[in-house]
């Protein structure tokens, strides 16, 4: 039960960074290899506003947001589109140049200690033989929440609709009047936004340090290419499955009692993008592309 | 005079491995990532059988084995993957090599790396370390650009432009692409021989995601394919990592400035070399 209570808490960090990252990957194809970075920036930027400018909780989490938003907006306008227009892997090259950027302005500007947003020990309670507190209840809660509202907005608005047109074909979708350059900036902000959220997800829960970007990144692209390419529903899943997994590979005994080194935790999430992209490369859940 | 020694001696123990790369990479247009894992497997190999052996012969071709393996591994990824999944596979493939090697502390001694590394009897001082590197350098760079100007070299870039269309005139993909592995691998192995030496030590650290990074960063900045090009960003790009551990600055800051700092070279080599890094196919 405790194992399933990490998976749901790990798993809930993966999502919210693994379903932006899939809008934007099926729309505009692009990998942003700086995505740990914008997680990690939410997070300070909370911190921050909370801890070094004692701006109440709700307040800093704006600011968070507001600062991830921002920062996803100038990585669009400078790394990713103009670029993208010439070739679509050039931004992957000039993503990896923005992670180094912000690396070393988070390092000179936060350092390498781990920084929480709500420091100190957490009561936890006792749910079915498995400990938690408060906080990861109320972020699970929260990210369920977050979910359930994309859902409706994305299957029940005509903006959603509008979405969904652009994810499945941008061209057709342009045709009939739809702005699909100025969508694509919005589910790229968007998609900032949620990494954010992470960020600040990641701040509450435990803590953030500079290391932690890429495995990020890592984990968040193994879901979404385990997912299926512009399946928000499948990288939401294939996040949770890989928390699962990694939560199962370490915790368990396997081969007559022996526990696996939880230094191979992280491999996890590598073996899955290994093994979908040799055996089944289009993820789990195929989106299908309608034709006349 | 020294750090002028190292410097030319830090050149061969980097130049062959990303002349290797630019001819994937830089010439082939093929999203290979996983140079850095290769290397992370054929040095342990090397190291662990000179350790073992105390035969540096043993240790070259065990070395050379790995790499020529886990390049033709690659080799046959990038016929069968699509590029951006090819890249993001050579990436996980890198990250799993390295966390075994971090994992398996009873073979490689994980985080800690392995000390006390034997040299060749005849390399004592950075002298004859610097005098090797510009050997090999200077050898590396003319098979390379013989390469370059071949058949196989236009070959490559035929591939590069146009997949079909270089098929259709009879150029055979596997073995062209098998071949730009398998060069690159040796290349790999040139470096992951004599590297070790030099310091005296290897570490998991020196094979993680940022040395990958300075490979695309002097393959960017001295425009793709081109070997000359690369060797000279290449130089340049030594020249200013290592002379900026003499700036006065706590290395608290220096070390995020010199993340920035090449952050921002890749940036402008990409933006200066957009039209080159990923060419628009040519029509009629």
């Amino acid at each position: 039960m405790q194992l399933i209570i990490n998976a749901l808490i790990a798993g809930s960090l993966a999502a919210l960074i693994a379903g932006g990252l899939s809008l934007v990957y099926g729309t505009l194809g692009v990998f942003n290899l700086a995505l740990g970075q914008m997680v990690l920036i939410g997070g300070y930027a909370t911190w921050w506003l909370h801890q070094e400018i004692h701006l109440p909780l709700s307040i800093s989490i704006i600011g968070g947001l507001g600062v991830g938003a921002i920062l996803s907006w100038a990585t669009f306008e400078i790394c990713v589109e103009p670029f993208w227009k010439r070739h679509r892997f050039l931004p992957l090259v000039t993503t990896i140049a923005l992670s180094m950027i912000l690396d070393g302005i988070i390092l000179l500007l936060f350092e390498e200690r781990p920084r929480a947003i709500l420091p100190g020990l957490k009561d936890p309670l006792n749910i079915l033989g498995a400990n938690i507190n408060d906080a990861q209840i109320g972020l699970i809660t929260i990210t369920l929440l977050l979910l359930i509202g994309f859902a409706y907005v994305l299957h029940s608005t005509p903006f959603g609709r509008k979405l969904r047109a652009v994810v499945q074909h941008p061209h057709a979708a342009q045709s009939l009047g739809i702005n699909a350059p100025k969508l694509n900036r919005l589910i790229f902000i968007l998609s900032g936004m949620l990494a954010a959220c992470g960020g600040i997800y990641q701040g509450i829960d435990q803590n953030l340090t500079p290391t932690l970007a890429f495995p990020i990144t890592i984990k968040a692209y193994a879901a979404i290419i385990a997912g299926g390419k512009g399946h928000f529903w499948g990288a939401i899943l294939c996040a949770y499955l890989i928390a699962l997994l990694e939560q199962l590979a370490i915790g368990v005994p396997w081969f007559g009692g022996h526990y696996i080194s939880a230094g191979y935790q992280q491999t996890v999430a590598l073996l899955f993008i290994v093994v979908f992209l040799l055996f089944k490369p289009t993820g789990l859940f195929v989106s299908r592309t309608r034709t006349a | 005079m020294d750090f002028f020694w190292h410097t030319i001696a830090l050149l061969g123990t980097l130049l062959p491995s990303i002349l290797g790369h630019n001819l994937i990479f830089g010439k082939g247009k093929i999203l290979h990532f996983g140079p850095v894992g290769i290397s992370i497997l054929s040095v342990y190999a090397t190291i662990l059988v000179l350790m073992a052996t105390q035969s540096f012969t043993l240790a070259l071709l065990a070395g050379l084995g790995i790499s020529l393996l886990a390049s033709l591994f690659f080799a046959w990824l990038s016929l069968r993957l699509d590029p951006d999944a090819l890249g993001v596979m050579t990436i996980a493939l890198h990250l799993v090599a390295l966390s075994i090697v971090l994992n398996w502390s009873s073979l490689t001694h994980g985080a800690l790396g392995i000390p006390r590394i034997p040299r060749l009897p005849f390399l004592d001082s950075v002298f004859d370390f610097a005098l090797l590197s510009f050997g090999i350098c200077i050898l590396w760079i003319l098979f390379m650009w013989r390469i370059d100007r071949s058949a196989f070299g236009r070959q490559l870039a035929a591939l590069s432009e146009h997949e079909w269309h270089a098929e259709s005139l009879g150029i055979d993909r596997m073995k062209v692409h098998c071949s730009a592995f398998l060069i690159a691998g040796a290349g790999i192995t040139i470096v992951n021989f004599i590297y070790p030496q030099y310091v005296m030590f290897i570490s998991p650290n020196d094979y993680q995601f940022p040395a990958f990074v300075f490979m695309v960063m002097a393959i960017v900045a001295g425009k793709p394919g081109s070997v000359l090009g690369v060797t000279l960003s290449t130089v340049l790009l030594i020249v200013l990592k290592e002379a900026l551990r003499f700036v006065p600055l706590a290395p608290s800051i220096l070390g995020p400035v010199r993340l920035i700092l090449f952050g921002l070279i890749l940036f402008g080599a990409v933006y200066w070399r957009r039209d080159v890094l990923f060419p628009q196919r040519r029509s009629v």
